[in-house]
């Protein structure tokens, strides 16, 4: 129950951190109703999505909703072998708009990434996340196509010059990438 | 009242087009009152499980409850088959089981109108709730070839009720017509348009046809001699074997009455499922008409099968949105979201190319990619 008020208050505040309590739920029961249907396929969409997800068994990949909001999940990424970021593990945050599937997630590094194409703030660079994006896609897609990214960033177009400017000297870079890695607790 | 509500049934068969200037025509005497027989011989397929209820309950309640049984089963139909068909193609299957009904249960018709007709008087009041389905049944043997002989003389009479008032027939067809509340014009119209044809089975061929098929052929060739109402028996039917019901045919078929005519071998939308020449033909037919962009996307739309949700609001396909195929790399949707796309960026999630422009190019690799971007669920 207390998902459910969370999403209905998320209407108002899309992305947000929600505090959602009782009194305040009540001050916003009255949303506009198409909007209420119309966060209702997004709710199936996402539920369906996670159990997929869950299903799925996919190695090195995973997410699930926070607590209380399940237009917030976190994820977790772990590097490919034979690559600079095997034995990493990084956790993500994906945000769902309100017209989601529509619309892309926003996907950020929570756990800091030395990579060409993710900036000091955790921002991907990823064209799927953006004008690339396809309704089509899911969390699942998603956090396969960062893992792939790891190993493969677009160096031509870096949010990470210094990374990008490593990522040619590889025993190098991986000495980076443990040297910044901090693995959230 | 009651000459008020037998006009309106009348109305109704005869509004159904080319059939009512014909039955006027033939108004009077034997040719008539074969079509009319024949409306009648439709009917009594949809009573055929209750048969031996109804042979006791008489002729009018089998009439009155032809009409529901119709109409539902059409709908009945229509929810079961959740086929990538279009529209077209499921109302010609519809007809094909009107055929089959046709062949299957004539026989058992005719004895039933017989008890009915001596029955008269009696009607029972529940009929029109009698909309459930029927089982596939055993047809019997009518063989008695005097007593068919002698049905198609009860309705010649009761066709025209102004030509013959006096004959007890025709006031037990008026009265049936007046208790029956509904002026169904697909029911009634569908009936009699395959009259003519069935009176000559009946005339020449005692047993029931099992082969629905030559009869349907034979009907077709009926439909043209009906002017001259000469009507020799098409030769196969006498040498078809006794009946046995082919269940196959049977399951599959719906009713409707929207055009009441036997398959033509050359008609465009013949189902399928008719064992004939014309299967060849009507499938390329079909893949042309829906995806009109070559084999390359036909063969993919069979390997994956329209899915069970829309993979974008994950909500249940109608049988609207299975057979809605927006773009010609095979990527389905449902009617909501694609509109939903329409007013954003109007691109296929699939293949990401613009809706309106149905571009040719490299179909093969959409493939792959459409292929792994739908959710398995």
């Amino acid at each position: 129950m207390a998902t459910m008020n969370n999403q209905d208050s998320n209407n108002n505040n899309n992305n947000r951190q929600v505090t959602a309590g009782p009194p305040m739920n009540a001050s916003k029961q009255p949303l506009p109703t198409p909007k209420t249907v119309d966060t209702q396929s997004v709710l199936k969409r996402l539920q369906t999505e996670l159990m997929a997800l869950m299903m799925s068994g996919d190695s090195g990949i995973s997410a699930f909703p926070e607590e209380d909001n399940i237009f917030c999940w976190k994820g977790t990424i772990s590097g490919s072998k034979d690559t600079v970021f095997e034995g990493t593990e990084y956790k993500l945050s994906l945000s769902f708009p309100n017209d989601y599937p529509f619309k892309p997630p926003k996907v950020k590094f929570e756990t800091g990434c030395f990579h060409p194409n993710v900036d000091v703030f955790g921002n991907i660079c990823l064209d799927i996340l953006q004008d690339k994006w396809s309704s089509a896609y899911d969390v699942r897609t998603i956090l396969i196509s960062i893992q792939s990214l790891l190993g493969e960033p677009n160096t031509s177009s870096p949010l990470n010059t210094q990374a990008a400017a490593l990522w040619g000297n590889q025993e190098e870079y991986r000495k980076m990438v443990e040297k910044l890695y901090k693995p959230v607790a | 009242m009651e000459a008020m509500e037998s006009m309106e049934r009348r109305d109704a068969i005869d509004c159904v087009p080319g059939y009512g200037e014909k039955r006027r025509d033939g108004g009077d005497g034997g040719d008539g009152g074969r079509r009319l027989k024949l409306a009648v011989d439709w009917k009594s397929p949809a009573v055929d499980r209750r048969v031996k209820e109804f042979s006791a309950m008489g002729y009018d309640s089998m009439t009155n409850v032809s009409i529901p049984t119709a109409a539902s089963k059409a709908k009945e139909i229509g929810k079961k088959k959740r086929v990538n068909r279009t529209a077209k193609l499921k109302q010609s299957k519809l007809d094909v089981r009107r055929e089959q009904w046709l062949s299957q249960v004539k026989n058992k018709g005719c004895k039933e109108e017989i008890n009915g007709a001596n029955g008269v008087k009696m009607h029972s009041p529940d009929v029109h709730e009698r909309n459930d389905d029927r089982p596939l049944m055993k047809l019997e043997i009518n063989p008695v070839g005097e007593e068919t002989e002698g049905i198609t003389n009860h309705y010649s009479d009761s066709d025209s009720p102004s030509n013959s008032p006096i004959s007890h027939t025709s006031s037990v067809f008026g009265s049936n017509r007046s208790r029956s509340p509904f002026t169904s014009s697909s029911s009634s119209s569908s009936g009699g348009c395959c009259s003519g044809s069935m009176a000559e089975e009946d005339d020449g061929d005692n047993g029931c046809l099992d082969d629905w098929e030559a009869i349907a052929d034979a009907l077709a060739a009926d439909d043209l001699k009906n002017d001259n109402h000469e009507s020799p028996e098409p030769p196969q039917l006498n040498s078809l074997p006794p009946p046995e019901p082919e269940p196959v045919n049977v399951t599959m078929v719906g009713q409707d009455g929207c055009c009441a005519r036997a398959w033509r071998p050359d008609d465009i939308f013949r189902p399928q499922s008719l064992p004939n020449l014309l299967k060849q033909n009507s499938f390329p037919m079909n893949s042309n008409q829906l995806y009109g962009f070559g084999a390359i996307e036909f063969g993919f739309k069979k390997v994956t099968s329209p899915p069970s949700t829309c993979p974008i609001c994950c909500e249940d396909l109608d049988l609207t949105d299975t057979s809605f195929l927006p773009c010609p790399c095979g990527y389905r949707l449902c009617l909501f979201c694609h509109k939903r796309i329409l007013e954003d960026d109007g691109r296929c999630p699939g293949c990401r190319k613009e809706y309106d422009h149905h571009g040719q190019g490299n179909a093969s690799l959409k493939l792959g990619r459409s292929c792994s971007m739908i959710p398995r669920h």
